[in-house]
């Protein structure tokens, strides 16, 4: 009785999540995109496995649950009596060894066929658009190959092969776009790269995939895919102005633990600190990171790698906004 | 030996506290092992349930970010370190002396140190959450630089790595001793093929933890060096993140089947008893035990795919990590086949057996999935993965493990657990995971990344993590059924001879519990069901 009503419970759960699947957003049970060609051969090769495992779910799980419902003790049957001693069948578990050992090779094999279509090989290296991605706690920085930075927003024009060589500036962090292409992590000390062609214009949420701290939740990024003519360009271009640069950098920079008008969260409250009108101060500040027991979090070394105009470009955005430059009547700190 | 009856250890009073702390008797450490076990076990299961009322909404606030990535960090560590590698050794040193007919393990004195190391272990690891600027807060793998000094301030990462060598420590001085009992000290006539399957896992087992442990050993003393005395061995400039990535991994990887196999190795037992049936296939188990035990030495990097490894090297680890499958379903087959004609009696261990077949299908059918990297791409790190390992580790090992649990109460108390409450436990636990686990291979699928404190999406997306903490929630009511069920019938239950099941292995030839000196005489051995041999000579010498 019990056991009936729970397993009734059971298959409607199920169901119910089936049907829920079935009407998420992006088809539900399959990855995002794809959106480009890469992501497309994911899926491809998703498909592919999940249907070859969804067979094997549905053999193994049917057996096991016939054999329960066939096998189990009659009433009639003492506990101590005994089912018939076999002990094995040799020629039986070779097959059921070589079976799944062949599916598993052709598996195997299919995906290799797959890996440059996944990879976006096949394109010359010159190609490509080549733009530098700097992970840092808790922020992406973009740099293009014209000298452009960018914080958190990656521009790109649409159908054109892009490589993205990432790195970490502190510690390892992983550069994830679902709805592009696979994740490829950006760790210190090395260049990694990751290749795809942008083949829809619009806006492509992404995050950092690798726990990387305090903020690792928080460490959004959008991929901003423009039209070929000459949008890319003038976007690009309209972002390397210095007060908008400035806003981009304290936005990504240090919003993420100060808070949009300095007013703190998880760091101290820092509008109107001296440090930030201090370029010699706040150099060193932003270059070293700093740890003292007055906080309970260390201030990461966010400006590390930063190009001379990129700090500026942040002070010049700190004198224009009159909250941050100038200490607020009253705060409390610990918002947020 | 066999004639010796004696007990070995000195004659202290019995149940007295002092007898516990100075016992060198391998049933009292199994008791011991299994008892602090579960009690890490409950630790570490709170903090999930933590983690789960923080994900139960958007944009929640009930833990501190920084409290969050403490728990993610040691609910995994003490899932791993502090319960399910310490409750296979209590499993294995309660049973396997009594199921390879000795009195004891080899190095008794050296199993009590084995312990108490243990016990220590998980306290400092543990204290981590009182150090000044809080405990270690970079998951369960530590990965550098972010458990480097200069982004893990403080001492909480250096306890979370002393806490790692003590429990470490304490697994190799454990594995050798299981090695040693199990290579010289089985009982006349019992050949390698009539070893009892589990002791067959608990060989792997050992074995695989004497030759990976130093590894994650090496790798931590390396890190604390760093952190402490200036060296640079995981300095960025020179490839440090990724080198202590894999001598993580190269103990990591092996490390989920040494949690896997004596799981295993406890299905092995139970299924046959509760189908009246001989194992279906004795060779193929032992020797898949084998081939999983190696293959698992030859597929870290595939945890490693987002690196940015040459293609050459994901196609080799992807290649070794399918080929893992192959003597894995040779297993559930094995299984099977010996469900198939049996009188399947449904009591909680055989129950607990086969919802272990049932997940742990689902965890090895997504491993599959993993293992194709394009694929692993987009899932690594999502919850996808968290999902796929907590089939494997939850749904295979924790089943089995309850399954152990209830299969040996009777011979560990003497006395019988309360049936029906046991399966209400199956139950509950049945259901409480799948409705916590089942939604989250979607949200992984949706993009919802690991260790992320909170989310700000809504709709379906908040659904599938509301009803995931519901899930949790109902596994806590699961245990705590457990938890009474095993109290109570610890004191109170009925009481049962030697063989309540009709079982076919040595243990159950003792009394239960066991006498001190196990056996006053072992049967000579002619088969892998030395017990049942007895019984149908006894059934003979009746008619």
């Amino acid at each position: 009785m019990l056991r009936k009503l729970v397993a009734a419970v059971s298959i409607a759960v199920l169901s119910a999540f089936a049907a829920g699947s079935a009407f998420a957003a992006r088809g539900g049970i399959g990855p995002p995109g794809p959106d480009t060609p890469s992501g497309e051969a994911i899926s491809r090769l998703y498909w592919v496995v999940l249907g070859l495992c969804a067979v094997v779910f549905v053999l193994v799980e049917t057996a096991l649950i016939l054999f329960i419902i066939r096998f189990r003790r009659r009433r009639d049957t003492p506990e101590s009596a005994e089912g018939p001693q076999i002990h094995g069948n040799t020629r039986l578990e070779i097959i059921w060894t070589a079976i799944p050992a062949l599916l598993l090779a052709a598996l195997a094999i299919f995906t290799f066929t797959q890996i440059p279509a996944v990879q976006a090989q096949g394109i010359e290296d010159e190609q490509h658009l080549t733009i530098r991605v700097e992970a840092h706690q808790f922020y992406w920085e973009y740099r293009y190959p014209g000298g452009e930075v960018t914080v958190n927003t990656l521009y790109l024009p649409v159908d054109e092969p892009v490589e993205l060589e990432l790195t970490g500036m502190d510690v390892i962090h992983s550069w994830w776009v679902p709805a592009l292409t696979g994740k490829m992590d950006a760790i210190p000390g090395r260049i990694n790269s990751l290749r795809f062609v942008p083949e829809t214009t619009g806006d492509f949420e992404g995050k950092c995939a690798e726990l990387c701290g305090i903020q690792h939740a928080f460490m959004p990024t959008t991929v901003s895919v423009l039209g070929q003519d000459d949008e890319y360009e003038s976007t690009l271009a309209s972002q390397q102005e210095t007060l908008a640069l400035g806003k981009a950098t304290w936005e990504g920079a240090c919003a993420t633990c100060h808070g949009l008008s300095g007013e703190g969260d998880i760091g101290p409250s820092i509008a109107g600190n001296g440090t930030l009108s201090n370029e010699d101060g706040l150099k060193t500040l932003l270059e070293n990171g700093q740890n003292t027991s007055q906080f309970d979090y260390y201030m990461p070394p966010v400006g590390r790698g930063w190009p001379p105009e990129q700090l500026d470009a942040l002070m010049a955005y700190i004198k224009s906004n009159e909250t941050l430059s100038t200490a607020p009547p009253t705060t409390t700190g610990g918002g947020g | 030996m066999a004639t010796r009856t004696e007990a070995i250890a000195p004659n202290w009073k019995e149940g007295s506290v002092t007898s516990w702390l100075t016992t060198v008797d391998h049933k009292r450490i199994g008791v011991l092992y299994l008892v602090t076990s579960f009690i890490f076990f409950g630790a570490a299961g709170v903090m999930a349930t933590l983690m789960r009322i923080q994900l139960s909404h958007a944009n929640s606030g009930f833990l501190t970010k920084a409290a969050y990535n403490e728990v993610v960090t040691m609910h995994g560590t003490a899932m791993v370190f502090l319960f399910v590698v310490p409750v296979l050794a209590g499993f294995g040193n309660y049973l396997v002396p009594l199921m390879i007919g000795a009195r004891d393990m080899a190095f008794p004195r050296l199993n009590a140190a084995s312990y108490w190391l243990f016990l220590l272990g998980g306290l400092v690891l543990l204290s981590s959450f009182l150090a000044d600027q809080g405990g270690a807060q970079c998951g369960w793998t530590s990965y550098t630089p972010c458990s480097s000094e200069e982004f893990s301030p403080g001492h909480g990462q250096d306890l979370w790595i002393l806490g790692i060598h003590l429990t470490g420590v304490s697994s190799i001085m454990g594995a050798i001793n299981f090695i040693v009992t199990i290579h010289n000290m089985r009982a006349p006539g019992m050949t390698w093929m009539r070893i009892p399957l589990f002791t067959w896992a608990i060989e792997a087992y050992a074995v695989l933890l004497v030759l990976v442990l130093p590894t994650i050993a090496a790798a931590a003393t390396l890190l604390l060096l760093d952190r402490q005395a200036g060296t640079t061995f995981f300095a960025p400039e020179d490839g440090g993140p990724i080198l202590w990535q894999h001598m993580f991994w190269f103990f990591g990887h092996p490390e989920v089947y040494i949690m896997v196999l004596p799981a295993m190795g406890i299905l092995s037992e139970v299924i046959p008893v509760f189908s009246r049936k001989p194992i279906f296939g004795y060779k193929a188990v032992a020797f898949s035990t084998i081939g999983i035990a190696f293959a698992s030495m030859l597929v870290w990097a595939h945890h490693m795919f987002t690196v940015g490894m040459p293609s050459y090297l994901q196609a080799f680890f992807a290649a070794t990590s399918l080929a893992v499958a192959v003597p894995t379903s040779v297993k559930i087959f094995n299984w099977l086949a010996t469900l198939w004609r049996g009188h399947l009696i449904f009591r909680a261990p055989l129950m607990f057996a086969l919802g272990f077949i049932g997940l742990f299908t689902v965890g090895g059918l997504t491993g599959i999935m993993l293992a194709v990297f394009p694929f692993d791409y987009q899932a690594h790190d999502s919850y996808f993965v968290v999902a796929h390992m907590h089939y494997v580790l939850f749904g295979g090992t924790v089943f089995g493990v309850f399954a152990g649990v209830y299969y040996w109460f009777p011979k560990i108390t003497g006395r019988m657990y309360h049936e029906r409450l046991a399966q209400i436990h199956f139950w509950l636990l049945f259901l409480g995971f799948n409705l916590a686990f089942l939604p989250q291979h979607l949200l992984g699928l949706m993009g919802m990344q690991r260790r992320i404190y909170t989310y700000t999406q809504g709709g379906i997306f908040e659904w599938y993590n509301v009803i995931s903490s519901i899930g949790a929630l109902l596994m806590g009511v699961a245990m705590l059924v457990f938890l009474w069920n095993a109290v109570v019938s610890w004191r109170t239950g009925r009481r049962v001879g030697p063989d309540p099941w009709g079982a076919d292995t040595l243990e159950w030839y003792a009394s239960s519990p066991p006498a001190p000196n196990n056996f006053d005489r072992v049967p000579y051995v002619t088969s892998a069901r030395p017990l049942r041999d007895l019984r149908l000579r006894l059934q003979e010498r009746e008619t």
